[in-house]
């Protein structure tokens, strides 16, 4: 209690100084002025008096200073001034304090930044009820059917599973689509998520308003629940979080529906990196997507399945429950009509599949693994450079104690204590961390921006916030100032050690500080060098596979002059024949324009990572000899032409080639030399489905040249192509527009064309087919040029370590090089001697590095393009990089050492 | 210069606080004074140790200060003590009193001695 009153009495001692001052001063002249007339009256004179007085008071200063140091809280005082002080020495040797703060603050700056967006992708926890105990299954093996999507499984899959598995309390799906919204006049396009009933209460989400969907009411009935759940951000942004939005009609791709319910805040789904706006009862799926009704075909995958583990199991025996059930669903899937008569080893295929499940505590990213893989790599060298940063400053920090060394013995002997000598250069530490760490905190803010630049846009990554992660920047800057603390301390702590007479009598020994010191900056620059050996070889084995990705022949022409935009008609309620006429519409009217040289449209966007794949009958190939599969596409006539791939042999597709005519088909090279050698392909039958039963009915009528499909990194597909109207699923249509100008000036143009057919009609993601590749790159892209950026700034960091030690070592031994120049070494001798040192500090940082970036590789490998781990040219050149850089930094230094003065070298004290 | 000791620092407040028992309100001068006088000028007061120690007193509410006029007319601070410095006074002097005792001991000659 009288601690705390004691304190606080003190604490207002801080203010209001300068009156408390002139009050004592007051006092203590009272003080004195009632001596002297005491002294006068026992009888001395006033000179006498006065003297005795002061001498019998003591010193008046001392008084004030005894009194100022009780007066305010001491160790805040002592405090300020510690940091008054560091401050002024900081700011006396600019170079190191620029040095230390710009490495803390980028090492600090760049970890938070990738920190933030890998948490928010792969590391956080869905903010479920219990996210530990969900989990993704799926199967994997021939569906004999189709697929859409990764891990999906057919609707009566999941309808078993949710019945029949003992494992979960919980079995539920989702299927995530775009979709449109009509609101008055105004349609927009909106993500949406088709769940089934329990998908909310399997999660504990409850609703914010109204209510969700719950098994009971919105599960029962097919296409008979037109009820919409909004997401919270979705309402606060587009209802102004208006309650009366309950009740309200709205169409969904021109149904109409009900807003039943607005889902909790905070709650974005089990894809954390794409939220839905909105959610509908799957019940509906015929209606949402038209002209697909998969929801009772047991041969079309497309829903993914989650589910909510009971207590007792765990992944493994929740997983191992499933394989049973579903050998029994494959059984009977084998007796359905649709797969009777199938080959023997189709058959056993079949039945060999297996179920797959995996921890969904993080939810399902549907971002690809290659993200995370490439997130995950891009965090280890990441928090490489913040090492080699904090190594620099303790070097910086080694070295500077090291070089006041004799200064601080100085004052040890004229009366500093220990503690208080140990206190400023600690708080001289303090200032360079916590400069470093606010500027590491604005550099992170531009840096996550800069990032999220990177990532595919098209809605996905709304979710991802672009504020540095606090959590993650308190620890970065809790790593950076514990190491500057320590290594500010540790050498602190050895200089005031030493007995004071023998370095104060010392002479050019205290230049360079004692042997510890000088070894620890040894170790700490090989270990810098061997990091950013690892970071260098790291960052040239993205750059290759980027450019070995991008450099890969497309099989398109001049795609810069080739744009695409897609409109799904479809979600706006347009009727099948509609559509096909709607489509024929835009490519006339989009052909009309001068500008434009040709025009088509085509089922699937190619480069984009998107893919349709069936297995085939092909005449002359029983089906149980091998696999059949091959990639497909549907295209307008002229689709060719547009996208600059030679047509080899055969014709084209024509605007006769459509439903009701004979069926025909274009393959490319692969597909025709796979299965017909060096024949031609021309007047052969293939066949959609493997089932022996029916006849291959689709004529091969074209022979064109490889091109790519999903990317470049899968390289080139067995592929088989369709007319488009004579496909059964006319879904969202990509167009290719050929022009004879600047692409950037007609996005404009043929938006106003597509406009003027239905002004309503959404048109999206229209940009030029080179920026499509770029964006399907974008993973690539990210991993190159952030780990140059990481390569380039740990060899800097690197480099500057390098030389500090060098240049330390030749001021240690400019007596000794003095003598040596005096008895007769030649200058190239000399710079040889300290080029060595340098050498062998780099030869062992090599020797160490070398092994750790074959490692790393070898974590990435798959991420890798056309290289591989070990690569010995991309060790090579790592390696001369790193020993030019090093030659660099320690050439300054030796070239000091060789043209040294013997004289002054020897003279010197 | 005479021989005087400079008074140790801990005592201080105790004596302090016994003259403004014994005075009642004092100025800084007045308790020095009293304290050397006490002391049969055995011991010296500093302003360096007296003000501090006055302070510290202040803080922790054992003594109070207010302004007054002193008897050569000026402006002087006078403390006074309170009724928590009253409390600790008889504490301190108890323990003071125990602590001497013991001390004495070990110097008086007794039976046990080696």
């Amino acid at each position: 209690m009288k601690a705390i009153r004691a304190f606080l009495y003190r604490l207002s001692g801080l203010f209001d100084g300068q009156r408390k001052d002139r009050e004592l001063e007051e006092e203590l002249e009272g003080h004195l002025q009632m001596q002297i007339r005491d002294n006068i009256r026992a009888g001395m004179t006033p000179e006498q008096a006065r003297r005795d007085a002061l001498l019998k008071c003591g010193g008046l200063e001392q008084a004030k200073e005894a009194y100022r140091d009780r007066r305010g809280p001491q160790a805040l005082e002592t405090t300020l001034r510690d940091l008054r002080h560091a401050f002024r020495l900081l700011s006396r040797s600019p170079a190191f304090t620029l040095v230390a703060v710009l490495s803390l603050a980028l090492g600090v700056g760049a970890n938070t930044a990738i920190f933030t967006l890998l948490d928010q992708m792969v590391l956080r926890r869905l903010p479920v009820k219990h996210p530990e105990q969900l989990q993704m299954i799926w199967t994997t093996g021939p569906i004999l059917g189709s697929n859409q999507g990764s891990r999906a499984s057919s609707y009566p899959m999941y309808q078993d599973f949710q019945q029949r598995a003992p494992a979960f309390s919980y079995v539920f799906c989702r299927y995530y689509t775009p979709l449109s919204i009509s609101l008055g006049n105004q349609t927009e396009r909106v993500t949406g998520e088709l769940v089934s009933g329990n998908y909310f209460q399997a999660l504990g989400i409850g609703p914010a308003l109204g209510r969700v969907f719950s098994p009971g009411e919105d599960d029962r009935v097919y296409k008979g629940h037109p009820a919409v759940v909004l997401s919270y951000p979705y309402w606060v942004a587009r209802f102004g979080a208006d309650a009366a939005v309950l009740g309200q009609k709205i169409l969904v791709n021109n149904y109409p529906m009900v807003v039943v319910g607005v889902s909790a805040a905070g709650f974005s789904g089990v894809d954390p990196v794409r939220s839905p706006q909105i959610r509908i009862p799957i019940q509906m799926k015929p209606l949402m997507t038209p002209a697909s009704d998969n929801l009772g075909d047991r041969r079309r995958q497309w829903v993914q399945i989650f589910a909510r583990r009971k207590r007792g199991y765990t992944m493994q025996s929740a997983q191992a429950s499933l394989q049973p059930l579903l050998s029994e669903i494959l059984r009977a899937e084998l007796e359905s009509p649709a797969l009777r008569g199938i080959s023997k080893r189709d058959r056993d295929r079949f039945l060999a599949r297996k179920v797959l499940t995996e921890s969904a505590a993080n939810g399902y990213s549907s971002l690809p693994t290659s993200y995370s893989r490439a997130m995950v790599a891009l965090m280890c060298m990441v928090f490489v450079v913040l090492l080699i940063a904090c190594f620099n400053v303790a070097s910086l920090l080694i070295a500077r104690a090291a070089a006041r060394q004799k200064e601080l013995a100085m004052r040890l002997a004229i009366g500093a204590s220990r503690g208080q000598l140990l206190r400023q250069l600690l708080m001289e530490s303090a200032v360079l961390a916590v400069v470093g760490g606010a500027m590491g905190l604005l550099l992170s803010v531009v840096m996550v921006r800069g990032l999220l630049r990177f990532l595919p846009t098209n809605g996905m990554l709304a979710t991802l916030r672009a504020e540095p992660d606090w959590r993650i920047l308190a620890f970065n800057t809790a790593l950076a100032i514990g190491t500057t603390l320590l290594f500010g301390l540790a050498p602190a702590w050895q200089a005031l050690k030493v007995d004071l007479w023998c370095t104060l009598k010392e002479a050019a020994g205290s230049v360079g500080g004692n042997r510890g010191s000088v070894r620890l900056r040894k170790s700490l620059v090989t270990a810098q060098v061997a990091f950013s050996f690892l970071l260098v070889a790291g960052a040239l084995l993205f750059v290759k596979t980027l450019l070995n990705l991008k450099e890969m022949n497309s099989g398109f022409r001049d795609i810069d002059n080739l744009i695409t935009f897609q409109i799904d008609p479809a979600r706006s309620g347009y009727s099948l024949p509609r559509l096909k006429a709607f489509y024929q519409q835009v490519l006339e009217s989009v052909r009309s324009l001068p500008e434009v040289k040709s025009a088509s449209y085509a089922w699937i966007q190619v480069l984009s990572g998107r893919e349709a794949d069936w297995d085939f009958m092909i005449e002359g190939h029983p089906a149980e000899d091998r696999d059949t599969q091959a990639y497909v596409n549907g295209l307008s006539p002229g689709y060719w032409r547009t996208m600059g791939v030679p047509l080899l042999e055969g014709r084209d597709f024509e605007d006769s080639d459509v439903g009701g005519r004979p069926k025909v088909a274009i393959v490319n090279r692969k597909f025709a030399s796979d299965f017909f050698g060096y024949q031609s392909p021309i007047g052969r039958h293939i066949g959609m489905g493997t089932l022996l039963r029916e006849k291959p009915d689709t004529e091969i009528v074209g022979l064109v040249e490889d091109s790519l499909y999903e990317g470049p990194r899968q390289g080139v597909r067995r592929q088989v192509f369709f007319p488009f109207p004579q496909m059964n699923q006319p879904v969202a249509t990509t167009f290719y527009v050929r022009t004879s100008t600047d692409s950037n000036r007609m996005f404009d143009t043929l938006r106003r064309k597509v406009m003027g057919l239905d002004a309503t009609m959404p048109i999206y993601e229209m940009k030029t087919l080179e920026d499509q590749l770029d964006e399907t790159l974008g993973t690539e892209r990210l991993s190159a040029t952030l780990s140059v950026a990481f390569g380039a700034l740990a060899t800097l960091l690197a480099a500057v370590g390098l030389y500090g030690v060098m240049a330390l070592t030749v001021a240690r031994r400019t007596r000794e090089i003095g003598l040596r120049m005096a008895l007769g070494a030649r200058q190239g001798a000399l710079l040889w001697m300290v080029m060595k040192e340098a050498f062998g500090l780099l030869g062992i940082g090599l020797a160490l590095g070398i092994p750790c970036a074959y490692l790393l590789g070898r974590y990435v490998s798959s991420q890798l393009f056309g290289v591989v781990a070990a690569d010995l040219g991309t060790a090579a050149v790592a390696s001369i990089t790193l020993t030019a850089v090093a030659a660099g930094a320690a050439l300054v230094p030796a070239r000091r050492a060789s043209t040294v003065d013997p004289v002054q070298a020897l003279r010197r004290e | 210069m005479t021989n005087k000791m400079d008074v140790w620092q801990g005592t201080l407040a105790l004596m302090v606080l016994k003259t403004l028992e014994t005075m009642g309100p004092l100025h800084g001068y007045g308790i020095a004074r009293r304290i050397e006088q006490t002391s049969g000028d055995l011991l010296a007061v500093r302003y360096g140790t007296l003000y501090p120690a006055l302070l510290k007193l202040v803080q922790e509410g054992s003594i109070s200060v207010k302004w007054g006029v002193s008897d050569n007319n000026r402006r002087a601070k006078y403390y006074a003590l309170t009724r928590a410095g009253k409390k600790q006074l008889e504490n301190e002097a108890r323990q003071w009193g125990q602590t001497t005792a013991i001390i004495a001991r070990f110097f008086a000659p007794s039976e046990q001695d080696l």
